[in-house]
């Protein structure tokens, strides 16, 4: 099986490459920051229903929630991208539609860690807000949202992460990310092993470090997990 | 849009229906031989973790780093194009497909597993060693069914990870659901009817397993109960 197992590694490839490699990257980074900020509204607007007091909303809230926890990123990517706008004559750019289907994908995540957040501020933080005389406006940006704000930051981080590699499969509709970039370059060089190898090195040391950044302020805010 | 044609045409789905059948059974088959290799490569990596041979702990935390850090489509395209030909290993689609997934689980499960472990009391511990029991008797009879009932939900969440990171495996051409939808999608000219197909199946598989899983973890907490 393994008959040529003294490969040798062609640098050349790399040496040459890295500028487009980078300039994918440099893709992926923004299709996966648009998509976090999709989210994170989506999330708000989710996490709010299921705290309403309409059991009807709270009811269409959590469904919506399960349904795209639910369904594969990957799935559902293809069916905005051709089912939808298809269907719909809604003509979406490739990076359009990868933002959108990562952006709902992380939104039903983002909503648990939303009503998390919110949940665990103590009850009577609002009841003293209403007591001094505070609006419900009020006391929910300014008393609520600065303590649960504490609680999200790092599950919203990990999200954030989750969002960063599942953004690397929108190159399969045609964006032209890092791994779009690795794979057109090793059709014309036959390196894909090199190619693939930077894409990993780099993906890796970018997890790791966000990951690592995620422990330093975990350790700082003083909470040491939050359930999603 | 806006002629005779109904929203959802329902022929070439379920005319195709064996087809899409099939690929769904190879998706459940990947995602659950996966899986079960992960519990497998998972429990040893995190025993590694917790061995007190520091070469053992600096391997499984290596492995928990790397595979926890890389994304699943650039580990898959890695271990089937690019290894292909680094060493000439030529797999089957199938097989590097579940390869990939259960490395990829393997990283997440250790971690499960090790906080499992760990979760469970040292008096529990102490007192199997004091009643005269030996280290692996201790281990295996004790810490070890105490830490399986902990690690329940999110074994079942891992699995259903895998069940919808399986569609990534149509990338290599791995006749599963995603593949198989793709495929018809395009010779219908209906992506709409066979994508939301493959979205519900998936949403089916997904629900099914959450929902035994649950039973499962109750079944357990009852047993315990009662014990």
């Amino acid at each position: 099986m393994m008959s040529n197992s003294n490969y040798k590694f062609d640098w050349n490839v790399i040496e040459k490459y890295w500028p487009e490699i980078l300039k994918g990257l440099i893709i992926t980074i923004q299709i996966s920051l648009a998509g976090m900020a999709f989210s994170i509204l989506l999330g708000i607007c989710l996490a709010n229903g299921k705290l309403s007091n309409n059991l009807l909303i709270v009811r269409i809230s959590s469904s919506i929630t399960e349904l795209f926890r639910s369904i594969p990123l990957f799935v559902l990517l293809f069916w905005i991208y051709y089912g939808f706008s298809l269907k719909f004559n809604f003509a979406l750019t490739e990076f359009e539609a990868g933002v959108l289907a990562l952006g709902i994908t992380g939104g039903a995540y983002m909503a648990e860690v939303f009503r998390a957040g919110l949940l665990a501020v103590p009850i009577g933080q609002l009841e003293a807000a209403y007591a001094i005389g505070l609006s419900k406006m009020q006391s929910s940006m300014f008393i609520i949202f600065p303590q649960a704000i504490r609680i999200i930051i790092p599950p919203m981080v990990n999200i954030y992460i989750g969002l960063l590699k599942g953004a690397t499969i929108v190159s399969v509709i045609g964006v032209s990310d890092m791994i779009y970039v690795a794979r057109y370059v090793s059709l014309e060089t036959f390196a894909p092993f090199e190619l693939y190898s930077l894409v990993g090195i780099i993906f890796i040391s970018l997890t790791l470090s966000i990951s690592g950044f995620v422990y330093l302020l975990e350790r700082k805010l003083g909470r040491s997990k939050v359930d999603g | 849009m806006g002629n005779s044609k109904s929203f959802f045409e329902f022929e070439a789905v379920v005319s195709s229906w064996d087809i899409l059948l099939k690929g769904f059974a190879v998706a459940m088959f990947a995602a659950t031989l996966a899986t079960a290799l992960a519990i497998i490569l998972g429990l040893v990596v995190a025993l590694m973790r917790l061995s007190t041979v520091a070469i053992y702990r600096w391997i499984a935390f290596a492995f928990t780093q790397f595979f926890r850090g890389v994304p699943l489509y650039v580990l898959l395209v890695w271990v089937y194009f690019g290894l292909a030909i680094a060493v000439n290993i030529n797999l089957s689609a199938i097989l590097a497909g579940v390869i990939t997934l259960a490395l990829l689980n393997a990283g997440y499960l250790s971690e499960t597993f090790r906080s499992g472990i760990l979760a469970i009391d040292s008096g529990q511990i102490e007192a199997g060693l004091a009643l005269g029991l030996s280290k692996q008797v201790v281990f295996k009879e004790i810490v070890l069914p105490q830490a399986f009932r902990i690690v329940i939900p999110p074994m079942g969440n891992q699995y259903v990870d895998a069940i919808k990171d399986s569609a990534i495996l149509s990338i290599i051409g791995v006749p599963e659901l995603m593949r198989e939808s793709q495929q018809l999608a395009n010779l219908y000219y209906q992506p709409f009817e066979f994508y939301t197909c493959a979205g519900l199946l998936y949403l089916i598989a997904v629900v099914l397993v959450s929902r035994g899983t649950n039973k499962l973890e109750k079944r357990f907490y009852t047993h315990s109960a009662q014990n």
